[in-house]
């Protein structure tokens, strides 16, 4: 179930009119169906004097039990955030400057169920960026640090800060000779100005200091337009996480976390800090009926290491890219008890 | 598979049974924290999906009086104790280490993640055994070595709560952990100013306080428990650490 998707009964959300759509002969419908991504039939065409031109009906997607949150959450604003939207998404084609579309993208990022309901922010942030010659897709999820009041600045930073940085290092740099512990040393510096200009007392804060307001994991991915099989160089800060999904399932790009670990421990590393060892970075191909998935750990938790029934379902909903709107809809699927920000970019390689 | 149906944070809500406590309505009150919870959790939807309750009783012996349970859940029966015996300590150490190493482990079969649990123990005495056996059931439940993967890796974050005859200095030793930088404390009724019946009221609300406080922080990315501040406890009860003095 789900936008656009197939209806199958009384779950409708916005669109209540089954009980007379249920009177139509499919013969009774005169003129084209207009929706031809309703798979079965024309739902809910139909007023008492007349058929109207509008077809389609909100279903929110579950995987499972979609637990009381789901529908008992009162969501409320965060009063310290006005101007911060609650949910963003994106979708477009991505073409080579001679106009020849090479990838279809789709990015969304969801206020979590938690955030909702305590009237906080979405802490989670995305961005990208094409390099002007054309080459390169340059992509970032960041997930701003639960704990800091005003982590969502600093995701904000990562992301798109980051991304410009990376588009000028693309300049002068192949991907592959990418100097990612200078780009990540560049990003924390960012937030640390920013930081020092816009919190309270902050011009005298020290970088530990700062990370108790604001801090973000970051995960980069630099994709090679050049050619339908795609290049992938990427590099994480924390437990952001890339991965390639194809008909084989969920391979994870970069390590998956809490891999093995007795009793789960929310520690992550984030930004302004940076880590103390280099930075490793990951390079993995992504070729034409695949996608590039980025995800901050509110998709990657429930995803886990993409086998279960989370994994199923998203492997499904996106073996091709779907309609933005759904998309932003399914990567904020309902699962009882996950109730984080929800990011996602994934992008899906075109047959040339 | 692990984790993949989310992360639960477990209480264990354990009581003391002894005849001592049918005194001053003792079990009257112990017997209305349940409900207390279980309307407190109901106006919290976040925090319902991600928490779940055990009812323990001891006495002489120990006795999972309500399995850990969804509370909401339909069905879940809340438990009604009476009282019994003495006042056992190893008794529920035991019990409580065998219940949560089970419980734990069906959880994570169930394909969930387990956040540590933590234990609200409730006394109104003394234990009856010796000092040796209740410390060393004590250890049992809470020592767990990461260097060596020895002990107890489920071990619980344990809050002690004392009323009426219960000796501050012995529950003291069982905040666990008692330092590190999730320290525990322990509750103790104030008896100038409140009665015991009283004061497993008010150990009621900080419960409640901390589930709640629990379930806002985990939406904060924390792992785990969160006691209220001492200037949010309810009148009559003294909050102590492991490492207050008694004069």
């Amino acid at each position: 179930m789900g936008l656009f998707g197939p209806r199958s009964g009384s779950q409708a959300g916005i669109a209540s009119v089954e009980g007379e759509a249920a009177e139509i002969e499919p013969g009774e419908v005169d003129h084209p169906d207009v929706n031809p991504l309703a798979a079965s039939g024309p739902p809910g065409r139909h007023s008492a004097e007349h058929f109207d031109s509008w077809v389609g009906a909100f279903v929110p997607y579950a995987v499972g039990d979609p637990g009381r949150a789901a529908t008992e959450v009162v969501p409320v604003p965060d009063p310290q955030a006005w101007h911060r939207r609650d949910s963003v998404f994106d979708g477009f084609v991505v073409g080579r400057p001679d106009g020849t579309p090479v990838a279809e993208l789709r990015a969304a990022s969801l206020r979590g169920l938690s955030h909702r309901s305590f009237g906080r922010t979405r802490q989670d942030e995305y961005a990208y960026q094409v390099t002007p010659d054309g080459r390169y897709l340059v992509l970032c999820v960041a997930d701003g640090v639960s704990s800091g009041p005003r982590s969502h600045h600093a995701a904000e930073v990562a992301a798109r800060t980051g991304v410009t940085l990376l588009v000028n290092a693309l300049e002068d740099a192949a991907p592959e000779a990418l100097d990612w512990d200078r780009l990540v040393g560049a990003v924390a510096g960012h937030i640390v100005t920013f930081a020092r200009k816009r919190l309270p007392g902050g011009e005298q804060m020290d970088v530990s200091e700062i990370v108790g307001w604001m801090a973000t994991t970051a995960t980069y991915a630099v994709v090679d337009l050049a050619n339908e099989e795609m290049e992938v160089f990427s590099a994480s800060v924390g437990d952001s996480s890339a991965w390639v999904l194809s008909e084989r399932g969920w391979e994870p790009v970069a390590q998956v976390k809490n891999d093995g670990a007795a009793v789960d421990s929310s520690s992550v590393g984030a930004l302004p800090m940076v880590p103390s060892r280099p930075m490793p970075s990951q390079h993995t191909r992504v070729r034409a009926g695949e996608a590039l998935v980025l995800m901050s750990d509110g998709v990657g938790d429930p995803l886990r290491t993409g086998e279960g029934e989370v994994g199923r379902f998203l492997a499904q909903a996106w073996r091709r890219p779907p309609h933005d709107l759904d998309f932003a809809a399914q990567v904020g699927f309902h699962r009882r008890s996950f109730d984080d920000d929800r990011t996602v970019i994934a992008v899906w390689p075109l047959r040339r | 598979m692990d984790g993949e149906k989310g992360k639960l944070l477990p209480f264990y809500i354990v009581i003391d049974v002894s005849f001592s406590m049918t005194l001053n309505d003792k079990l009257d009150t112990a017997n209305r924290i349940m409900p207390t919870v279980t309307d407190a959790v109901a106006q919290a939807p976040i925090l319902s999906d991600k928490v779940r309750f055990a009812v323990v009783d001891f006495s002489d012996d120990a006795q999972v009086r309500m399995p850990l349970c969804d509370i909401l859940e339909e069905g879940v029966q809340l438990p009604a104790l009476s009282p019994r015996g003495g006042t056992s300590y190893v008794a529920a150490f035991r019990m409580l280490r065998n219940q949560i190493a089970q419980d734990v482990k069906q959880l994570k079969a169930d394909g969930f993640a387990v956040h540590r649990p933590v234990v609200f123990f409730i006394s109104d005495g003394e234990p009856t055994d010796h000092r040796a056996d209740w410390e060393a059931a004590f250890k049992d439940l809470t020592t767990y070595d990461k260097g060596t993967l020895t002990g107890f890796s489920m071990y619980p974050n344990v809050v002690p709560c004392g009323v009426d005859d219960a000796d501050p200095t012995v529950l003291q030793t069982l905040i666990h952990p008692a330092g590190g930088p999730k320290p525990m404390r322990m509750y103790m009724q104030d008896k100038t100013k409140i009665d015991a019946g009283q004061a497993i009221a008010a150990m009621a609300e900080v419960l409640i306080s901390s589930v709640l406080a629990s379930g806002e922080s985990m939406a904060q990315g924390n792992s785990g428990i969160i006691l209220p501040p001492d200037e949010d406890l309810p009148p009559g009860l003294a909050s102590y650490t492991a490492d207050d003095d008694f004069v």
